[in-house]
């Protein structure tokens, strides 16, 4: 089930709510996981087993984790964690690519596995391993109810896709949460835009980059409109969702932590990261970067350890080369910035740092939404000029007419241009109270837009659903 | 009720500057949530000439399947309230407020709904020409046939490139058909229509516009003087809304369907090979139906025989044909004896000679730019 969809938004939310506020408090942690198992067993039926086999794991290794504290049975269990948690990611994400790599390089013809990949797998798997290393580092207490930790996994809002919550973020509130009024309203109004963002933009810029897709008039300009088109959608589709999660969340009293922060406004691609999917950044950050090290080593430690790092991370986002090519793309720029260009790009005027910062984001993305290696090269030859295509053709001219104004809403709308100007609004005592009364009926006239797209349309999946 | 009681509680317990705004929100969606879950169900969507999802079977296999699942979206998505009025203001929103030049493929220009066919496909052509050649082949090369070739324009051709949308290659498809096709003699008619020949809101032409293209037609054939060219002109009472009017959403204006008739085709018959039904060229009832385009030669079928027992001569015409020829064909039927009528889209070529004898008879075929660009439907 995705939130984008009339059954998520006119059948199971409203049911949800109602019965969660309808129930005692003490029962809403079971009413949020019953309500979770269903909402995942709604898309994956099969592999809901899966998940609640990866949450017992979870449970009873931090039960161990905790049990054995300060001894190396403790770290023998964490290790354990560790190892069950990537070895389950890793069967059923990564083993057909690494049979297909197997085939290539010795030439034995090894079957596929043909798994399919469970949805949300790699959210929920990091999502546990956090907690179990956060058990053993101490900086977590032992969740010792079932309940309470099954629910913090299953949590429907960011089940799927993300933030990836660590543990510590809500354990409190798993306990004793407020669902004030104040935070509802928030909530649902951070969730209609992000549903806005998903619909109305994210999704009408897929459409731009499947009618290029299967174009066979391809131009330069089409290329380079698709090298925006899909930047675009990647970030309203990702940080739509992600709006949406944080805002269900805090419609029953979570606070779940920002997860994109205006990310096409950075001067680097070092601030970059700091403001795109932030909680997967701070995750390989806090778990795998500063364990190893960090940049507290020699320099050739860390080069090595942001190699690592970014490698991983391409990884994470799917079983082939062109995103693992995309992680050390980042690891190249990283290392590029820091060493050399770092405080040119500090001094340098803004527009020059925005365009190197959007240039070479847009050329990561041609290369992560590439079918494969062979795809990523033509596009990206295409939009540097080198395949000979033409600079314009009619087709091109059209999609670019039809798709005009939702690239400058949504260019627009990758700013903070729209949240100043509100905020400068609420900043006076008129304007806050004219904004306090036509803001809720802004919202359902978006709500009924959303709607009246989504009942037009029929499936849309998130791009990121198959991790 | 309970559901009141505690809202009231809630209410009186949080007066809150949040709360008028959450209920206004809440209201609409509470109210539009209540309207799923049990409004009526409908059966067809009129605009859209289809039938409605109905709530699928709930069972261990279809929910372990997840067909459940994906049935049930499309479920809620078929009886979702005031369906049509959303479909509307997306359609709305897509034109007035995004400036999108299309929706769903169907773009408005000079007040004709139409629909994008680009670019042009050329394999399809030629499958479809290479199709038609085997049907020569099979039946024709012996029997002394006269085999003639015509396409149908389709409203882009008037349409898209005068208006900036892509335009399909139409000169290379006729010069594909005509070079492929060298046994039949090719009949262009396009100099014989405009975009005011066909329906604002369907894909397809007007009966009453085109005498002139049945006159070019019939002449390449010979047998203009076998026609009297003398119709009455007869109006559907019920408004006719295309096909492009459900797709496109927009409230666009209803039309009139006309019909041309004299006595001569008044007496013709129409024997149904697949139904085993006798009917007239013009189906009445089907005015009333989904697709009032229909009521020529009631629709979509795939072996007709028209019998024309006022004919001045014992011509026999066979028309291969799509959806255009059945508002053509009456036209030209009136010039023989026997008209007999194939959709291959319908039959198998290979069952074609089961019904009909290739002898010689005159041979159209007559087939609108949009299945040739999409001939994977011919059998």
């Amino acid at each position: 089930m995705v939130f984008s969809s009339i059954p998520f938004l006119y059948y199971f939310l409203p049911t949800v709510i109602i019965l969660y506020f309808l129930s005692p408090k003490k029962l809403r942690n079971s009413v949020l996981l019953l309500a979770s198992l269903f909402f995942y067993a709604w898309g994956e039926p099969k592999y809901i087993i899966l998940m609640i086999i990866s949450i017992l794991l979870g449970y009873t290794f931090g039960m161990l984790i905790d049990k054995h504290h300060g001894t190396n049975w403790s770290k023998f269990y964490l290790a354990l964690s560790i190892i069950t948690g990537i070895g389950i990611l890793g069967y059923f994400k990564y083993a057909d690519f690494f049979i297909n790599n197997f085939r290539v390089v010795t030439g034995i013809d090894v079957q596929y596995l043909n798994i399919a990949l469970p949805i949300g797998i790699s959210f929920y798997t990091f999502q546990i391993l956090s907690y179990t290393i956060d058990v053993y580092r101490g900086q977590a207490g032992v969740q010792k109810n079932i309940i309470k930790l099954a629910t913090y996994v299953a949590l429907f809002p960011q089940l799927i896709a993300g933030p990836i919550v660590r543990y510590v973020t809500i354990a409190d509130e798993l306990d004793s949460r407020q669902e004030t009024l104040e935070n509802i309203y928030f909530g649902v109004r951070l969730f209609i835009i992000g549903l806005a963002k998903k619909v109305l933009i994210a999704n009408s810029l897929g459409e731009f980059c499947s009618i290029f897709a299967d174009s066979t008039e391809k131009s330069l300009l089409y290329y380079w409109m698709y090298g925006i088109a899909f930047s675009l959608q990647i970030y309203f589709d990702f940080s739509g969702y992600s709006d949406m999660a944080i805002g269900l969340g805090r419609i029953f009293g979570f606070n779940f932590l920002q997860n994109f922060n205006y990310p096409y406004i950075s001067k680097s691609i070092t601030e970059f990261w700091r403001r795109w999917h932030i909680s997967l950044g701070s995750w390989f950050r806090d778990y795998i970067y500063i364990p190893m090290g960090g940049n507290r080593v020699d320099k050739y430690r860390w080069l090595f350890n942001i190699a690592v790092v970014w490698m991983l991370t391409g990884f994470w986002h799917g079983a082939a080369w062109n995103f693992v090519l995309w992680g050390m793309m980042f690891a190249i720029l990283l290392v590029i910035e820091k060493l050399w260009i770092g405080e040119f790009l500090r001094r340098a005027p803004a527009f020059i740092a925005h365009i190197y910062v959007l240039f070479f984001v847009m050329l990561s993305f041609v290369l992560f939404n590439a079918a494969d290696l062979h795809d990523a090269i033509t596009s990206i030859s295409a939009i540097l000029g080198f395949n000979g295509a033409p600079l314009i053709t009619t087709e091109t001219a059209y999609y670019v007419r039809s798709y005009m104004v939702v690239f400058i809403i949504a260019i627009i709308g990758s700013t903070p241009l729209a949240k100043n100007i509100v905020i400068s609004i609420r900043d006076n005592e008129i304007g806050a109270k004219v904004l306090h009364i036509i803001e809720p009926i802004f919202l359902v006239l978006l709500f009924l837009l959303i709607t009246a797209y989504l009942v037009d349309g029929s499936f849309n999946p998130f791009l990121y659903f198959r991790f | 009720m309970l559901v009141i009681i505690i809202l009231r509680g809630f209410i009186m317990k949080n007066k809150n500057r949040y709360l008028p705004g959450l209920l206004i929100v809440a209201i609409v969606w509470l109210g539009l949530t209540l309207s799923s879950w049990f409004l009526p169900l409908q059966d067809v969507s009129i605009s859209e000439r289809r039938k409605l999802e109905q709530l699928p079977a709930l069972n261990f296999d279809s929910i372990l399947s997840g067909k459940f699942a994906l049935n049930f979206e499309k479920f809620s998505l078929d009886q979702f309230p005031f369906r049509d009025s959303f479909r509307r203001l997306k359609a709305i929103s897509t034109f007035y407020v995004f400036l999108q030049k299309d929706n769903n493929d169907i773009y408005i220009a000079d007040g004709y709904a139409a629909k994008l066919e680009y670019p042009l496909n050329e394999k399809s052509v030629i499958s479809a020409a290479d199709k038609f050649t085997a049907l020569y082949n099979k039946y024709m090369k012996e029997a002394n046939n006269n085999i003639y070739l015509s396409i149908v324009p389709d409203k882009g051709y008037f349409l898209a490139d005068a208006n900036k949308y892509p335009a399909l290659d139409y000169e290379k498809m006729f010069e594909i058909m005509q070079s492929n096709l060298d046994f039949a003699e090719y009949i262009d008619i396009t100099d014989k229509l405009d975009i005011t020949d066909y329906y604002t809101t369907d894909t397809h032409w007007r009966q009453e516009e085109i005498i002139d293209v049945s006159k070019k037609i019939a002449e390449a054939m010979g047998v203009t003087d076998a026609i009297l060219w003398d119709y009455s002109r007869k109006t559907a009472n019920e408004p006719f809304y295309g096909v492009y009017y459900g797709q496109s959403a927009l409230p666009l204006k209803s039309e009139q369907l006309h019909y041309l008739t004299n006595p001569i085709l008044a007496a013709c018959t129409v024997y149904n090979v697949e139904t085993d039904e006798v009917t007239e060229l013009y189906n009445i009832e089907k005015l009333a139906g989904y697709d009032p385009y229909e009521m020529y030669l009631s629709g979509a079928a795939p072996i007709l025989y028209i019998e024309n027992s006022n004919a001045k001569s014992n011509r026999e015409l066979i028309v291969f044909r799509d959806s255009f020829g059945s508002s053509l064909v009456p036209l030209l039927a009136e010039g023989y004896q026997k008209t007999t009528v194939i959709d291959t889209r319908y039959i198998d070529s290979n069952l074609i000679g089961n019904y009909v004898t290739f002898n010689n008879q005159d041979v159209l075929f007559l087939y609108s730019t949009l299945i040739l660009n999409n001939s994977s439907t011919l059998k």
